[in-house]
């Protein structure tokens, strides 16, 4: 809808022309969904307040984009970082917002929000009456009920480590009884944390600036640090890709890179086995293989030194591989989707920096 | 906010006094204009240069307001601002913010960390003349302002003997402005000091649009209305000039300003975390000194001038850690230091031709540091230039102006920029000229660009640009009426233009990364004059900006190829009416944008796409005087139309809002 209004010194007595109120309605819903699909989380540019849900059906190969703008009217707030489902109801964590959104996942509309949080990045579910939130900024991962959409409590995470701001806590794992959360931002710890105690009961030391992490079929933790940066004050050492015992806390496997590599957003098949992750081009591992992580898609970027993939995300039921690309970070990204075999399957367009995939079955 | 019933009551009172006599300021001003307008649309120093000025009384009358307010209301450049009192940067002809040099009585005040000016930390009230320069026309003082330069200064009344000048400001969400101003002295020397105060809450309410309170019962969702809160800034500062006049030739000016400013950036409209979190402020303490004596003789003219900037910029963001109280995230300072010195030459040979000459020698220091991250950088830069003019008069009708300029910055050379400029009187005597120029114009990274950390890129390049212009400027007056009106096209291709990209690792990295090409057409028109008793002014401007990212792309699907560049308005214009009588007067003013996207490939999804903007104020105001005392109110009333909009994505913006000024003189 293309609005080209152009004033001409037509003086005076104009009303009211500023159609703010426009904004604000609901727009188009996508009709005729299949069941399977996936929610591309696009972050929006910090401050800017223009993070936005997509949506692509997987079985039609549709992407409908600002589905949540679309069925509630109004935007979606500041840095959407992750998503979670659970009976129905999808949990949409707004970094920027301090907030999380509960919305239906076939109509999107807006059902709940948990409130309160000065930073947060990921939500776990320990069962259905509790729930974990962390957290970049609090020092803390906060206890929500995720029936009452509230914050009970909170599990202190700070270091009092001079000088850094520590601990910043990430994704989240849960083996048995523990959650396992990875520190990310100047820091190289992994902590454990007793979900019945609510406490934060050991750590594990890991390279520096652990990214992501995951867990395989056999639930040992597959941990990603990307090992800083030259120049950064905490620490700048070669990035590295672990396998942690989840009972033990000892290190079973580890492949180093390059100092100059920043490894990301490592993710598992559905049948946890084979690993991805993104360092500037697609890298894939087949666990218990001999040999190394190795490239699987590469990066139109070539050597440029900037740009690159941003988000990577992959199909737990039929493993297909979704490889967000931000470009310039300042417009709509894209979203390539590769078969298992690497053939690409579609390319369509997104919201502002699509930086994480849910998948909805 | 002042009750409405007081104000009025105010407003009664004072229109009831009875007029002494018209103001002073009306009919002085009126005549100089008449006067200056020919001949000055016509001088050889400023062949092919597109120049215009700020009327004084416009200045005089905007005295509460900062610069941003004063340019987008009166210019045709772009201001984009986040807010009342928070930053705004200027887009002069479709370009980036560090390419509009800012100059207070002839020294550059950008800054050299980011090149920029924030046009929200400079008071009106504290200048007495704005001149724009368009394009290439400011490379007469320097390099750089590839959109052009603003030259903000301070004059002397070698007339004044005693005046004391009060002006108090109330405005709604509890804004209060002050300023003083002492003025002493003779024909040979003279003092005048400026001291102000500005405050405002800020606490303006808004439906927040941002924010969905779902009803437990029934699920549906609405809008609350907030308040736009930690949004409160306060300025308050100096400004000291002496003069001194020996002969009739020689003018030795000293000026001194210093001014603290504090605010805080309002968190995001959407956020719903503890009121303890996210806090921030950000001070900024800027301090100028400048010296120049200036001497002219038969034939020459010569300027020598010594200044110092520095400023102390701090920002801290904290969050509240249970336990621990508040502890920052981020506590980042930055001190810099200049000194600037300049001395220029200008000889006439004959009636008809002239040669100007001078030198820069700038030196610069920097030094950043954020404590919780431990990144920062301490470098300087020396930056000299050459610069060397030959004007020519032929028969009166035709002026040549060629410049060149040479650059040092560290001691190496940057490429030459020349300048060659041409205006033409098609009619002898008629005050009607047809100006062209073409140039070249370059933009060194700034030293945040160079060395900011993590990122800064030390093997920049400077941004290059090629530009040409062509317009024409008419004045005629009949009766007691003045017209003048103009019109500029303007092309120009900067390449190697600088923007700040994320890099994979993590972090963002400026690159010389396009190629930008803006052109456009300006066009003004101003009519004064009196009808009977009752005077009048019209100004409009109007501005078309088309300017467009044509860097490579950088990879298939890249959308920005051949796009406006984000907050760039394709159209924009401004007007105001001013009607005066027996002391009393009102103005109208209006000022418009076209759609403006915030993506550089332009989506207009309603997440994206900034609607076209239009705003009026309506002001009132009535002079008079009381035994020796020159009095003025005046009540001025923003955003007439109780508007709802947001100029930048999802910062909302005051309804409509009110402002009371009071002003004294003796």
């Amino acid at each position: 809808m293309m609005k080209k209004l152009f004033l001409l010194f037509l003086p005076l007595l104009l009303t009211a022309c500023m159609k703010d109120d426009e904004l604000w309605k609901k727009g188009p819903q996508p009709y005729g969904q299949s069941p399977s699909g996936v929610f591309i989380i696009n972050e929006g540019n910090f401050m800017f307040e223009n993070a936005s849900l997509s949506y692509y059906d997987i079985k039609n190969r549709q992407v409908y984009n600002d589905v949540f703008f679309n069925a509630n009217g109004m935007p979606l707030g500041d840095v959407a970082i992750s998503m979670e489902i659970r009976d129905s109801l999808g949990y949409v964590v707004l970094n920027g917002s301090g907030r999380i959104y509960v919305i239906d996942i076939r109509s999107f509309e807006l059902k709940g929000k948990i409130t309160g949080f000065t930073s947060p990045r990921y939500l776990h579910f320990v069962n259905d009456k509790k729930a974990y939130v962390s957290d970049l900024y609090a020092r803390a991962v906060s206890v929500v009920d995720p029936e009452l959409q509230l914050i009970t409590a909170g599990i202190d995470v700070n270091n009092n480590f001079p000088g850094f701001y520590q601990h910043p806590t990430e994704q989240m794992l849960q083996h048995g009884r523990f959650v396992f959360t990875n520190c990310w931002s100047f820091d190289n710890k992994v902590l454990v944390i007793d979900s019945e105690l609510d406490r934060v009961v050991d750590s594990i030391l890991v390279p520096a600036q652990p990214q992501s992490m995951v867990a395989d079929r056999h639930g040992s933790l597959w941990v990603l640090s990307d090992g800083g940066f030259e120049g950064n004050p905490f620490a700048h050492e070669r990035a590295a890709l672990l396998r942690i015992n989840a009972d033990t806390y000892e290190v079973e496997e580890s492949y180093l890179m390059g100092l100059d590599d920043m490894p990301s957003e490592l993710g598992i098949t559905g049948g946890g086995d084979t690993l991805y992750f993104l360092n500037r081009h697609v890298f894939r591992f087949v666990i218990n293989s001999s040999g190394s992580p190795e490239v699987f898609i590469e990066s139109p970027y070539g050597n440029q030194s900037s740009g690159g993939f941003y988000g990577l995300g992959i199909d737990p039921a039929n493993s297909d591989i979704y490889v967000a690309d931000a470009i310039d970070f300042v417009q709509a990204g894209i979203v390539y989707r590769f078969r298992p075999d690497g053939m690409p399957a579609d390319t369509f367009r997104v919201g502002i920096i699509p930086g994480s995939f849910c998948f909805r079955y | 906010m002042p009750s409405a019933r007081i104000i009025f009551f105010c407003i009664l009172a004072c229109l009831l006094l009875p007029a002494h006599a018209q103001p002073v300021e009306d009919s002085v001003f009126l005549l100089k204009t008449v006067e200056i307008t020919g001949d000055r649309m016509f001088e050889k120093q400023s062949a092919g240069m597109k120049r215009s000025s700020i009327d004084t009384l416009v200045i005089i009358r905007g005295a509460h307001l900062d610069l941003a307010d004063l340019l987008s209301e009166n210019t045709p450049v772009f201001i984009k601002s986040l807010g009342r009192g928070a930053l705004a940067t200027a887009s002069f002809r479709g370009t980036a913010p560090s390419h509009t040099t800012v100059r207070w009585n002839g020294m550059e005040i950008n800054s050299p960390m980011n090149g920029m000016v924030d046009f929200s930390l400079i008071p009106v009230y504290l200048l007495d003349e704005v001149e724009l320069k368009f394009g290439a026309a400011s490379l007469g003082e320097g390099s750089g302002g590839m959109g052009g330069s603003i030259n903000i200064g301070n004059t002397v009344d070698w007339e004044n003997t005693f005046g004391v000048k009060y002006l108090q400001g109330i405005g709604s969400y509890r804004t209060f402005d002050e300023f003083l101003q002492v003025q002493a002295g003779n024909s040979r020397i003279q003092s005048k000091t400026r001291i102000y105060h500005n405050y405002s809450a800020n606490d303006y309410t808004f439906v927040n649009r941002g924010i969905a309170e779902i009803d437990p019962v029934t699920g549906a969702v609405t809008n609350p209305v907030d308040t736009n809160s930690n949004a409160a800034f306060k300025r308050y500062g100096l400004l000291q000039e002496f003069y001194y006049r020996a002969g009739g030739r020689h003018v030795v000016s000293a000026r001194w300003w210093i001014q603290e400013a504090e605010r805080t950036i309002p968190r995001a409209t959407s956020y719903e975390g503890p009121d303890h979190s996210n806090l921030n402020r950000q001070t900024d303490l800027d301090n100028r000194l400048s010296l120049d004596w200036k001497s002219h003789g038969r034939k020459h003219r010569m300027t020598l001038r010594t200044g110092y900037t520095g400023k102390k910029l701090n920002y801290w963001l904290k969050n509240h850690v249970g336990g621990l109280g508040e502890v920052p995230v981020i506590y980042s300072t930055g001190k810099q230091n200049s000194f600037l010195n300049k001395l220029s030459f200008d000889y006439h040979f004959r009636g008809d031709l002239s040669l100007e000459a001078s030198l820069d020698a700038d030196y610069h220091h920097v030094a950043t540091r954020d404590t919780v991250a431990g990144a920062g950088y301490d470098k300087d830069r020396i930056a000299n230039s050459l610069f060397v003019a030959v004007r020519k008069s032929f028969f009166g009708r035709l002026n040549l102006n060629i410049m060149l300029r040479q650059d040092l910055i560290d001691f190496r050379a940057v490429a030459p920029v020349p300048y060659i400029g041409l205006d033409y009187r098609p009619l002898p005597g008629k005050a009607w000229v047809v100006r062209t120029h073409i140039a070249r114009n370059y933009h060194y990274p700034s030293l945040n660009d160079l060395y900011w950390e993590p990122g800064g890129n030390p093997d920049l390049q400077a941004e290059k640009g090629h530009s040409a212009e062509l317009g024409t400027e008419y004045s005629h007056s009949f009766g007691s009426h003045l017209l003048f009106a103009g019109a500029t096209g303007f092309y120009s291709r900067i390449r190697d233009w600088i923007i700040w990209l994320p890099d994979y690792k993590g972090y963002w990295i400026p690159l010389n990364i396009s190629l930008v090409e803006t052109k456009g057409l300006e066009a003004e028109i101003r009519v004064q004059g009196s009808l009977g008793k009752v005077g009048y002014r019209v100004a409009a401007t109007y501005a078309c900006t088309d300017s467009r990212n044509f860097g490579d792309p950088r990879v298939w699907g890249d959308e920005s190829y051949g796009k406006q560049l984000v907050y760039v308005p394709r159209h924009s214009g401004n007007l105001m009416l001013n009607l005066s009588w027996h002391g009393f007067y009102a103005t109208y003013r209006h000022n418009s944008y076209s759609e403006r996207f915030t993506t550089s490939g332009n989506d207009f999804s309603r997440r994206d796409w900034l609607y076209p903007y239009f705003m009026n104020d309506l002001l009132a105001g009535k002079s008079f005087r009381v035994k020796k005392l020159d009095m003025a109110v005046e009540f001025t009333v923003y955003n007439l139309f109780d508007e709802t909009y947001h100029t930048v994505l999802y910062r909302p913006m005051p309804g409509r809002n009110y402002l009371l000024t009071l002003m004294i003189r003796y």
